[in-house]
């Protein structure tokens, strides 16, 4: 076992003992001297703290370059990666004048005002430059975990358009086979009294589930992060499952697709907008790069919150959940996995393993929604997921799921019933609304209050008419109605 | 009146060019040193603040030793350990640093404790024992309002005979709308580190607007003269007004922390103790009665304007003043009464936002705009036009009985109707929104008349002081702050277009009251009307001794020596600046000067709100389009055209920066950032989770933003330029009046929504619902 955090630091090898193991990175990076990173919200929702994470490849040759928030991740998560902070970023490239493209074009282009956020933006585009395939929509997505108060975002825009496209330096190379190299052996880290332990299989991580029940099981840690900034709360134990292959796997099959528990957001985005680009819609709109570079399918699941935002869809796709513990695996379907706010079946010992989805017919109607104050980086108000099979006007088959609108996501199958059967029109539409209401109880909050959360479940499924069997003349969604005025 | 034009070519590396700010890539990098990132004093301690959980309380005990007690905790403050006075109010006004005996919003910092680390501190905090019994508390500004729960008196701005125009024109409207507040959400928390020094002193490096008062405040709390505190700053992550009173709060607890345990005290709040903590944009609710004529001329107008102030003074009444007097907006109102009514509730002390009340009084103008000409079956365009001030006849008379003039906006509005397309757009959207059962648009014009100037005429004054060192570098201080606005980088191209040297021999330096003393907040958009021209002068001051100079040595007349590009003529020698500068050095020439400067002509009585209060007007206009869906109340902009007058600008790409970053601000306040509290009272959007501030994609997909060109100031400012920091947000209200129009579409004409700001999706399903209402019945 390893009892030291290994990983680069702007390119430098640094170990890691004696600091408390629930310190964040980002205030061990300032109290290293590196400030540029910097505290906005605590909760990875405004990206100033942003880093870059080079996380070796399974080929262990190169690195894949990730953009986190450094303010919700522990110092162990950075064991085995390559970290490069706004102040590394002119090292990583090939630079004149220690400055990174994306730096000077921030500058350049007038993207700094009062500065503060800019060491964000400035390594959220360097994570850009190293995509070669770019487009309005995947640059809005780079930055929008990234929140700038002054300028507007204008310019901001401007120099992510210009970005050059960067090749990675032949250096990153022998970083990423140094970094498994050094790293080859699990890290089971102890200071203060605290302990971080990273098991390699999944067996030893269920021997340490059974050792630690109260342990914080971490996958991607964008929920736990905040019970350390937020709840100030101190873990005696940390399980980390980022480094058991078990649960990082995605194998998909003809008649099923298989998502390992601790597969990122991002790593799952394409198999999911393959299973339904609806769904791979909603991925591109939980949270923001930052978060969906660590937040994992399982740990969205596992947190059962009622606005998780992936349980409706998987409600509605039939998924059945996996669960392992050391007495075996189990499977139950995802509608019946949470059983009250925050609560599931799961027992002690059982971690979740996996999500199965079967693969749905080609000719399923499947939409899901989410409605929020804000289109990016926002909690949803409602979502809804809708999959639906209609034969000659006629819904032979209706899933209908929601969030947000009761303790827990739930699957409606009073409006199934509702529909099945039923000609696929408005009218039914409309006959459907007193089984969405009867199907939810939502409650007033930050986020809207009970009657709107009501009135937009209702009209969700009108959309779904209207996107699925309304006139094509004219958009039926802000979605449909394109970028041009 | 005359005064400096701007005298550089096009081809000026100088004035009027687009340079980076001055810290732009030191921002990108990193490098730029904000508060929190100076390396810590040895023995730094670090303060968390207590808070009151009740909204209204007589507090009966704050036990401080059990936090004491524990390790790492050196120290506490209470009212009762405030040496000086315990007031952090301007006179005649008082609010108590930390309370004696009342709690009076969920926040309300009550002590606070000094510990080795923030966590320890923070757990310090948490044993503090408070004690107290619960009073009735008022957290909404409606109920305020009825209750007459008032701070202060109301005031009135009144001119003609209001009543009676009301009562004999022939169509009178009745309005009410509700603005919410909003945060300011700088991405940089509120900050400060107190270190004392000897005799007594501190010195107080602040993230602040206003280093002045915070350093009167502190040496008030101290007990000790105005001399003995020093408070620099040197930029700040983002202020938007946040960081002018209210940054007080937070110097004046970490400087009484840092007398008492001797030791520097850092007091940096986190996120959701900054939003619970610190006062915001007020709330305001806007009642109104409004005669009109036939063709959609006001004849009247009688407003109340209530504004929520939260539980202390702070700025509120020269947040109303200016809300009273931006009501008018572009518009001439031939009798009128303006009702400016101070509402105390128990919540977070409201305070100076960008704008400052005048975005608050101008919606309701605009509000009254849309209601006349949707009930009316007018273009409210064409409503718009019919209103405006006419200057030169008898329709250019303000509510405050200042006359307008050099009035830009009917040219302007026409040449941005013209290059928006706005008449073909309209029938665009209106033949779209005939077909579309789900998706409709909308789309409107507004125009922004924005009045420079301190309503209250003292503040308009500023210092600077200017050095010239023998190699010729130049070291620039002045008493306007650095929050990323670029006042920096405008005023040392004025600096450095006096002795026509390149912007780079001008060393910007932290602002500090030890250099530039008295001087007023970085505020009301007129850190470079103030400070460029303070800093003009004090170069001026040296460029004459250096002109005189250099004509005797020279022995030519004074007017044939001329500073050009770094290099000085006189008759036929020519010199470096740098050259001349160390013979003048070495005859004995002072290379150093103040510069002050007090704005003209402007004069304001608060008691009867008449008086000329502002120098000039600055100007805008936008055109925007929305779509929104009626099934969910999600919205869209599509696409907004800008025109702004900004005079001739001193750095149009920094000029541009506000233009579009004050758009999108207001953008936000108007749509998506809500302050929704409990019914106790507690606000529960703290955070960046919950309170959303806008991103990358919600501005317009097509956002064209034009400056005004060739438009030099008619008055005497800086170079002829233009402030333009507050002005801009306000040209947001064409979103929100666009939002509107997108409702309208639903429902027959005549129709006038009543949808308040923000406008949420919650608030747009709302008002879609009660258009279809309309329809159907």
């Amino acid at each position: 076992m390893r009892t030291d955090i290994r990983f680069f630091l702007n390119g430098q090898p640094r170990r890691v003992r004696d600091v408390a193991p629930h310190r964040t990175v980002l205030d061990w990076l300032r109290l290293e001297g590196l400030t540029a990173a910097k505290e906005g919200c605590a909760e990875g929702d405004c990206g100033s703290c942003s880093i870059l994470l080079g996380i070796p490849k399974a080929t262990g040759e190169q690195l894949a370059w990730r953009v986190v928030t450094s303010c919700i991740l522990m110092l162990p998560q950075l064991d085995g990666t390559s970290v490069v902070t706004s102040e590394g970023l002119g090292v990583s490239v090939e630079s004149t004048d220690s400055m990174h493209p994306a730096q000077r074009l921030l500058a350049e282009t007038h993207g700094t005002q009062c500065g503060y956020c800019s060491p964000g933006f400035a390594v959220a585009l360097a994570a850009l430059s190293r995509t070669k395939e770019r487009d309005g929509e995947s640059i809005m997505d780079m930055i929008a975990g990234n929140l700038c108060r002054c300028t507007g975002y204008r310019p901001i825009l401007e120099a992510a358009r210009a970005l050059p496209f960067i090749e990675a330096p032949p250096k990153e190379t022998a970083m990423a086979t140094a970094l498994v190299t050094d790293c080859a052996e699990p890290l089971d880290y102890k200071a203060g009294g605290r302990r971080f332990t990273a098991p390699r299989t999944l067996e030893s991580a269920l021997a340490v589930l059974d050792e630690h029940p109260d342990a914080w099981i971490l996958a991607g840690g964008t929920d736990l992060g905040l019970r350390l900034t937020k709840h100030h709360e101190e873990p005696e134990c940390v399980l980390s499952l980022v480094r058991v292959p078990e649960l990082h796997g995605i194998s998909r099959s003809e008649g099923e697709t298989v998502i390992g528990a601790a597969v990122s957001y991002t790593d799952a985005l394409e198999t999911i907008t393959d299973l339904a680009p609806s769904f791979g819609d909603m991925i591109r709109r939980i949270g923001a790069a930052q978060i969906r570079a660590m937040g994992t399918i399982g740990g969205n699941i596992g947190t059962a919150s009622p606005i998780g935002d992936s349980l409706p869809p998987m409600m509605a796709l039939d998924a059945v959940v996996e669960i392992a513990s050391r007495r075996g695996r189990r499977t139950i379907p995802m509608h019946a996995f949470v059983t009250g706010y925050r609560k599931t079946v799961l027992e002690p010992g059982e971690i979740i393993a996996a999500l199965r989805i079967p693969t749905p017919p080609t000719d399923r109607l499947i939409r899901i929604y989410k409605i929020a104050r804000r289109y990016d980086q926002d909690i949803s108000a409602v979502s809804a997921a809708f999959a639906l099979d209609v034969a000659d006007g006629r819904v032979t088959r209706a899933r209908v799921s929601f969030g947000g609108v009761a303790d827990r996501p739930l699957r409606a199958t009073a409006v199934e019933d509702a529909l099945t059967g039923r000609d696929w029109s408005l009218e039914t539409v409309r006959a459907a609304a007193p089984a969405i209401l009867q199907s939810i109880s939502p409650i007033d909050d930050a986020r809207g209050s009970a009657a709107y959360r009501n009135a937009v479940c209702v009209n969700l499924l009108e959309r779904l008419w209207w996107e699925t069997a309304g006139p094509d003349d004219v958009p039926h969604s802000l979605d449909a109605l394109g970028d041009a005025a | 009146m005359t005064g400096p034009t701007n005298p550089a070519s096009e081809t000026s590396a100088r004035l009027g060019a687009a340079l980076a700010h001055d810290s732009a890539f030191k921002h990108a990098s990193g490098e730029a040193v904000f508060l929190d990132d100076m390396p810590e004093p040895r023995g730094c301690l670090h303060a968390h603040l207590v808070l009151s959980t009740w909204a209204h309380a007589r507090v009966t005990e704050i036990d401080v030793a059990p936090a004491l007690a524990r390790p790492g905790i050196h120290g506490a403050v209470t009212f009762a350990d405030i040496p000086g006075v315990n007031n952090i109010a301007e006179a005649p006004f008082e609010e108590p640093l930390l309370p004696d005996a009342l709690a009076e919003y969920i926040g309300h910092p009550l002590a606070a404790i000094a510990g080795e680390t923030p966590a320890l501190a923070r757990r310090g905090a948490e044993r503090v024992r408070i004690g107290g019994d619960p009073l009735p508390a008022i957290t909404t500004l409606r109920e305020a309002y009825e209750r007459q729960h008032w701070l202060k008196d109301p005031v009135e701005m009144k001119r003609g005979t209001p009543e009676t125009a009301l009562a004999r024109a022939p169509i009178v409207l009745d309005g009410e709308l509700e603005v919410g507040g909003q945060d300011h959400f700088y991405l940089e928390t509120q900050v400060a580190l107190a270190m004392p020094q000897e005799d007594r002193d501190m010195m107080v490096w602040s993230s602040t607007q206003h280093p002045s008062e915070v350093q009167h405040v502190v040496a008030r709390l101290l007990g000790v003269p105005q001399n003995a505190v020093t408070v620099e700053v040197r930029r700040m992550g983002g202020a938007f007004g946040g960081k002018e009173s209210q940054a007080t709060l937070i110097a004046g607890i970490a400087a009484i922390l840092a007398r008492k345990t001797r030791r520097p005290v850092k007091l940096r709040l986190d996120r959701d103790t900054d939003m619970i903590v610190t006062g915001k944009r007020h709330d305001f609710l806007l009642r109104w009665k409004v005669g009109v004529e036939p063709d959609g001329r006001i004849l009247a107008v009688d407003m109340d304007l209530a504004a929520g102030c939260g539980w202390s003074v702070d700025l509120s009444p020269a947040v109303i003043s200016r809300a009273l007097s931006h009501a008018d907006n572009a518009y001439f109102y031939p009798h009128v009464r303006l009702r400016g009514l101070a509402c105390k509730t128990h919540t977070q002390s409201n305070t100076a936002f960008r704008g400052f009340g005048g975005p608050q009084g101008m919606i309701g103008g605009e509000a009254m705009m849309d209601q006349i000409a949707r009930t009316l079956k007018i273009d409210p365009l064409e409503v718009r036009r019919r209103n405006f001030y006419r200057p030169g006849t008898e329709r250019d008379l303000t509510p405050y009985h200042q006359r307008v003039e050099h009035f830009r906006l009917p040219d302007m509005v026409e040449r941005l109707v013209a290059s928006s397309d706005y008449a073909a757009r309209r029938r665009a959207a209106d033949a779209f929104n005939a077909s579309s059962p789900v998706i409709r648009k909308g789309l409107a014009l507004s125009p922004v008349k924005f009045g420079i100037s301190f309503n209250k005429t003292h503040l308009n004054q500023a210092g600077a002081l200017v050095h010239v060192y023998t190699d010729g570098s130049i070291r620039l201080n002045h008493g306007g702050t650095e929050m990323g606005q670029g006042l920096y980088i405008k005023v040392a191209q004025v600096v450095a277009e006096v002795f026509s040297v390149p912007p780079e021999q001008v060393k910007i330096t932290a602002t500090t009251t030890d250099k530039v003393p008295n001087t007023s907040a970085t505020a009301a958009s007129s850190g470079s009307d103030l400070n460029g021209m303070a800093a003009l002068r004090a170069a001026e001051t040296i460029k004459g001794r250096l002109r005189d100079f250099a004509a005797e040595r020279f022995d030519v007349a004074p007017d044939e020596i001329v500073f050009d590009n770094g290099m000085v003529r006189a008759g036929n020698y020519s010199v470096t600046f740098a050259e001349l500068v160390e013979m003048a050095y070495v005859a004995r020439i002072s290379l150093s000067s103040t510069g002050y400067y007090r704005t003209p002509d402007i004069h304001f009585d608060l008691k009867t709100m008449q008086g000329s209060p502002f120098y000039y007007y600055a100007h805008g206009v936008a055109v925007s389009e929305v779509a929104i869906d009626t099934l969910t109340g999600e919205w869209k902009p599509l696409r907004t055209d800008i025109l702004h007058d900004v005079g001739t600008p001193l750095n149009p790409a920094v000029d541009l920066g506000q233009i579009e970053g004050g758009f999108i601000q207001g953008l936000g306040w108007l749509t998506m950032e809500e302050l929704v509290r409990d019914a106790d009272g507690r606000l529960l959007t703290h955070a960046p989770s919950t309170y959303k501030i806008p991103t990358g994609r919600d501005l317009p997909s097509d956002f064209r933003v034009e400056i005004l060109a060739d438009a030099p100031n008619d008055v005497a400012t800086v170079f002829r330029s233009k402030a333009v920091g507050e002005p801009p947000l306000m040209l947001a209200i064409s979103v929100w009046l666009a939002l509107r129009d997108a409702v309208a579409s639903l429902a027959p004409e005549g129709y006038v929504s009543h949808l308040h700001a923000p406008a949420t999706p919650e608030r747009i399903l709302n008002a879609v619902t009660a258009a279809r209402a309309a329809a159907d019945g």
